[in-house]
């Protein structure tokens, strides 16, 4: 990945370079997806590969320090492993927890749009449907079965609204900071028809509405801080 | 006015502070479902003179059609108000899941009603099989850690308890080192408490 140093204004490149080193090692991807998926309103793909990849290390490491316990290994040493282990396991267990707040805030949305149901793991997905079970249960005791008749559904108003009205969904249109990876040109932000055109460098940070860099989160040219 | 006691119970709960339960309202709960029922007949009276005037709702603009349509709206207000009361609360109910595991402590659970009791135990069970499914255990670990160890001290008496690195005697008032992912559970149900600087 060559990227940047071209184009990037002489200082970054560098950084560039050092970053993009870095950020090949499974914990920064893991911190990456960890931040994108706490920045963005709505929930991004489940990155599984990674998840079973951070876990096995995870094993892995802690393997090592039960080793290094055993024969006695300098206790600086052991500690600064066992901090490791800790931190990546705060990064998978922040990561898989923020996504299931979201399933929770928006689990009728979810369910009814196919794209946003496949980005979720086999698990959150039998988690999702049995939240959606408890909720509209809970729903239905409490206010639905009270109401007449042609109110009675949890996605509808009444009747005779012909789209699902009563379904939280996320603001894509909420303002989000982002940091951009590599030089992208100019990229028409704003959809107000105003010619807005913005000149994005790499390492610049803007903030833009989640809706108008959603492509460029998904192909990760773009990282949400 | 129509819709003033539904506005109350949101207002209700958007004034008790965020993350907090106040005691659930039946009363006024109640009492909305019945301004509901007395919409209902109203809009179904209308409904049914308009259908002897044999006047078309498409077309004639009436009195009664428009007497209609507000008794439909407030219905409808009525329902988005319950609906974002109950709604609120289950999600602090989501919440709750999230810190405390299972049972709910008797100052909280007096302010839930019926439904809500059973839904955070539904809810609960599903988050906890979640977690048992991937076998990695979600509610600890809230903060960014600094240091694998922390310094506690016990509030309750514990007694002898086995460690994921120690065999450890928590007695009251002792001032402990501890692995951070064995005392976080401690300290969400209250019993130690960090020490810091």
């Amino acid at each position: 990945m060559e990227s940047g140093s071209g184009e990037g204004t002489g200082g970054f490149s560098a950084m560039d370079d050092y970053e993009t080193l870095i950020s090949t090692t499974d914990a920064d991807l893991l911190k990456r997806s960890w931040r994108n998926e706490k920045a963005a309103p709505e929930i991004l793909q489940f990155e599984s590969s990674l998840v079973q990849r951070s876990r096995e290390q995870i094993q892995l490491m802690e393997e090592t320090v039960e080793e290094f316990m055993k024969n006695g290994e300098d206790p600086l040493t052991v500690s600064l492993y066992q901090m490791d282990i800790d931190r990546t396991l705060f990064l998978l267990r922040s990561y898989l927890r923020t996504r299931l707040q979201k399933i929770e805030k928006f689990m009728f949305h979810i369910q009814k749009t196919a794209d946003l149901w496949t980005r979720l793991s086999r698990q959150e997905q039998k988690f999702a449907k049995r939240s959606i079970e408890d909720m509209k249960q809970h729903l239905e005791q409490s206010v639905l079965t009270k109401l007449p008749d042609r109110y009675k559904s949890h996605l509808k108003q009444s009747v005779i609204s012909e789209e699902d009205d009563m379904v939280m969904e996320p603001k894509l249109d909420a303002f989000v900071i982002c940091r951009t990876r590599k030089f992208l040109g100019s990229l028409p932000v704003d959809d107000s028809g105003e010619e807005n055109p913005l000149d994005m460098y790499a390492g610049d940070i803007y903030a833009l509405r989640y809706k108008s860099i959603k492509p460029l989160i998904e192909t990760g040219q773009l990282d949400l801080v | 006015m129509y819709g003033r006691k539904a506005c109350q119970l949101v207002k209700e709960f958007v004034s008790s502070d965020s993350g907090q339960l106040i005691v659930f309202n039946n009363d006024l709960f109640a009492q909305v479902i019945e301004e509901c029922d007395g919409h209902l007949l109203q809009l179904q009276a209308l409904l049914r003179k308009m259908q002897v005037e044999g006047s078309d709702n498409q077309t004639t603009k009436n009195a009664d059609h428009f007497g209609a349509l507000v008794h439909h709206l407030s219905l409808v207000r009525n329902k988005r108000c319950l609906m974002a009361y109950v709604h609120n609360r289950a999600e602090v109910i989501q919440n709750l899941g999230w810190t405390i595991e299972r049972v709910l402590p008797e100052e909280i659970e007096e302010k839930l009603n019926s439904s809500e009791k059973e839904y955070f135990k539904n809810h609960s069970a599903t988050l906890q099989s979640y977690m048992s499914d991937l076998d990695l255990d979600l509610a600890v670990d809230m903060v960014p850690p600094k240091d694998p160890y922390i310094k506690v001290r016990v509030l309750e008496e514990i007694g002898n308890v086995v460690l994921s690195d120690q065999l450890a005697n928590l007695a009251r008032h002792a001032i402990l080192f501890l692995r951070r992912t064995d005392a976080e559970q401690y300290i969400s149900q209250g019993l130690m408490e960090e020490l810091t600087g």
